[in-house]
């Protein structure tokens, strides 16, 4: 989607680059590296903007000045890339890990950060190294991730819009109505792209009581009497999840209304002063006959959109961060009604 | 709970895949895939990934370890590949490198080689881990009959989805809208996924891309590239339409590019190379005069092969040499810019045949229009 100011101010991306450049500066690195795909956009989308729908780019970060984007995009594709993003240099060639390698060794860059640097596509590593044979790259992910955790205001509203569609576009699900999971995924998926989603990502359990996971379905598949519905959905570069529960039947469609509820509060309440395992357990005791099965937090704090960081069978038992933002993803039964729901959440009070 | 495993073709694949590990004396393959490049992982394990990173370990005798860091995706592969034995590794890289340790003193492979996460193609010597690229992407460009079928799935919904792209289009929509159509169409028909670029407007269009907001208006040009996935399998189309009626120029510009892309269709056949077809194509706009808009500043490919990849090999260039065999699956696409037009395309999918090729795509070669 095209690059609105003032959804995503100019400002709000310097002020970003100028944090991990403070950032660099304490570590003593000379340059920081993200490299970029379809699958790994977040890290470089939340310094420029910049989404890639095809190859691979990475994006150079020096100590001052503007980020550096090299990317094995055609030449005709960066008015593209101005018009969904704010990136001062486009370096467009088969080998970006060259190009950068190349500008590395002419800075005389001797300490690189390195985002996620074992992932580093093998290709594009040893055209980075061949290049830049002098230049040390070392693992800067926690680096990166401790500067990105916190939430600025623009990402918070694109939040919010994502999050709108997503509810919107479940909205759409009248559970009396809706028979097969082909359509109903494709119903959803229409109306949050109608809305200006980029991304959709729709999944169903089709029936509850079988099964509790959600999967991809483009084909008819009868839906039951309880099923489930998670929509996957990226605004501008920003993920949320949404899941939802839907039942035919009277004794469900209570359960579900009252635990969707709870859900709502819960987000609204997650604080930074606990642990997220020990929040959670607890605020499952507030809802009567309740059996909580499962639980995953999710944020973004690297390359991939969204990421697992904790959940129950790994809960950890550090607090969250306060301004961070969280999808939480349970999975309970209520009265002996299954039920899967997921929502997006703003540590320490400030609610969606 | 039904699913979408599709064994029978997946079958062919393994039995092929073993006999060729066998035959070229392989023990294992490590096979990387992510959402952008899964051809080679659903080749060997039939999972075809959406979200995060994935790399299987490939036996030659069959047993298939598909390790996944999204917890969504482990749900996902335990019931879509039954087969497989999935793993839950947040730690990706690290838990597949301590895996690997149990395998040495064996002959290793991967794939594609240059997507490999750099840790552990760092270990190649340490592992005897050779880069077996060549050898999976012969297997994915010959096709097997039941791959071709799916094909022929896919290309029939290319049809079918154009023309719900062409009924969405009018003017006042966004280009994003269009697009909203056509998924909502595809899921609800057995279209896993889409991978789809658009460009909407007149001489200032030098290519396609994700949609940007932009309103279709009279006199634009709307070009697309449709390419749905069934069973795994992407089909091409590529069509431009014009909002209102087309132009003289426009009309001229679209016989130059259906000349061409009929001249490249008519040299596919098995035994000729990449490079034939595009110069064929090429040759069209040379006798125009439109020759530099053949080259890289204009355009990335003449045409491309089409599998379980939406770019898969051979790239069809004039400086590509590799042989076109029966079987393979292609789109010619002489998709360029025309300096008065904008940039224009025109592409349909074939199987090659030992004498010539069969046309997959049933659309016609129209410029067609919408009412403005």
């Amino acid at each position: 989607m095209g690059w609105d100011p003032a959804e995503l101010p100019k400002r709000t991306l310097d002020d970003r680059v100028s944090r991990l450049q403070a950032a660099m500066k304490r570590s003593t690195l000379d340059a920081f590296l993200l490299y970029t795909n379809l699958v790994r956009p977040s890290a470089v989308c939340w310094l420029t903007g910049f989404t890639p729908y095809w190859i691979e780019s990475i994006l150079l970060v020096a100590p001052n000045g503007a980020p550096i984007l090299a990317t094995a995009l055609s030449k005709r594709v960066s008015e593209w890339i101005r018009a969904t993003s704010q990136v001062d240099e486009i370096i467009n060639t088969p080998k970006p890990g060259t190009a950068i390698g190349q500008r590395l060794a002419a800075d005389g860059a001797k300490r690189v950060g390195v985002l996620e640097l074992d992932a580093l596509p093998a290709g594009l590593y040893d055209d980075l190294v061949s290049a830049a044979p002098n230049a040390e790259l070392i693992d800067a992910t926690a680096l990166f991730a401790a500067e990105r955790r916190v939430v600025d205001e623009p990402e918070r509203k694109l939040i919010l819009r994502a999050d709108a569609l997503a509810l919107a576009a479940l909205d759409q699900v009248n559970a009396a109505e809706v028979k097969d999971a082909g359509a109903l995924a494709g119903l959803v998926e229409r109306h949050a792209r109608l809305g200006g989603a980029e991304e959709a990502y729709i999944a169903i359990a089709p029936d509850l009581a079988a099964d509790r996971r959600l999967i991809r379905i483009s084909k008819p598949v009868p839906l039951a009497e309880r099923f489930a519905v998670r929509a996957s959905i990226a605004y501008k570069g920003c993920w949320v999840r949404r899941t939802r529960t839907f039942a035919k039947d009277d004794v469900g469609q209570r359960a579900i209304a009252r635990a969707d509820h709870w859900l709502n509060q819960f987000t609204r309440s997650i604080g930074a002063d606990k642990p997220l395992a020990s929040q959670i357990v607890a605020q499952s005791k507030n809802l009567p006959c309740a059996e909580l099965k499962s639980w995953m937090a999710e944020s973004c704090v690297g390359s991939y959109p969204l990421e697992a960081i904790a959940s129950s069978p790994s809960p950890g038992k550090e607090t969250v961060i306060e301004g961070s933002f969280l999808v939480l993803a349970l999975d309970l039964t209520v009265e002996g009604v299954p039920w899967l729901g997921a929502a997006p959440a703003f540590v320490g009070g400030r609610s969606l | 709970m039904q699913t979408q495993y599709q064994p029978m073709i997946h079958d062919d694949r393994k039995r092929r895949l073993v006999g060729a590990m066998s035959e070229s004396g392989i023990d294992m393959l490590l096979i990387y895939g992510n959402a952008w490049q899964s051809d080679y992982l659903r080749y060997t394990t039939d999972y075809s990934i959406v979200e995060g990173q994935a790399l299987a370990l490939v036996r030659g005798d069959g047993h298939v370890t598909l390790y996944l860091d999204s917890p969504l995706e482990v749900d996902r592969a335990q019931l879509e590949c039954p087969a497989v034995e999935v793993v839950h590794a947040p730690n990706l890289v690290g838990e597949v490198d301590t895996v690997l340790d149990r395998f040495r003193n064996q002959r290793l492979g991967a794939a594609p080689y240059r997507l490999l996460p750099r840790r552990l193609a760092a270990r190649a010597k340490d592992l005897q881990l050779a880069d077996q690229t060549a050898f999976l992407d012969r297997l994915l460009m010959r096709k097997l009959d039941s791959e071709i079928a799916a094909m022929r799935r896919a290309a029939k919904l290319c049809d079918e989805g154009y023309a719900v792209f062409r009924a969405a289009a009018r003017p006042g929509r966004a280009d994003y809208e269009l697009i909203a159509e056509i998924e909502a169409f595809f899921r609800a028909n057995g279209v896993d996924h889409n991978f789809q670029i658009i460009g909407v407007g007149g001489p200032e269009v030098r290519g396609m891309a994700p949609p940007s907001g932009k309103r279709l208006k009279r006199g634009d040009m709307v070009t697309t590239e449709l390419t749905p996935c069934v069973d795994g399998y992407y089909a091409q189309i590529c069509r431009t339409l014009v909002v209102g009626a087309p132009s003289a120029e426009q009309k001229a510009a679209h016989a130059l590019w259906r000349e061409s892309m009929e001249a490249g269709i008519a040299v596919v056949r098995d035994g000729v190379t990449a490079a034939d077809i595009a110069r064929a194509e090429n040759d069209i706009f040379r006798q125009h005069g439109l020759g530099k808009y053949t080259t890289s500043e204009y355009t990335r490919v003449r045409g491309h092969g089409l599998g379980l990849f939406v770019d898969t090999k051979p790239h069809i260039l004039e400086d590509v040499t590799t042989r076109i065999d029966a079987g393979m699956t292609l789109v010619v696409h002489p998709n360029t810019y025309h300096p008065v037009v904008g940039y224009l395309v025109l592409g349909d999918a074939v199987v090659v045949t030992q004498d010539g090729c069969e046309l997959l795509t049933g659309t016609p070669r129209e410029l067609f229009s919408v009412a403005a």
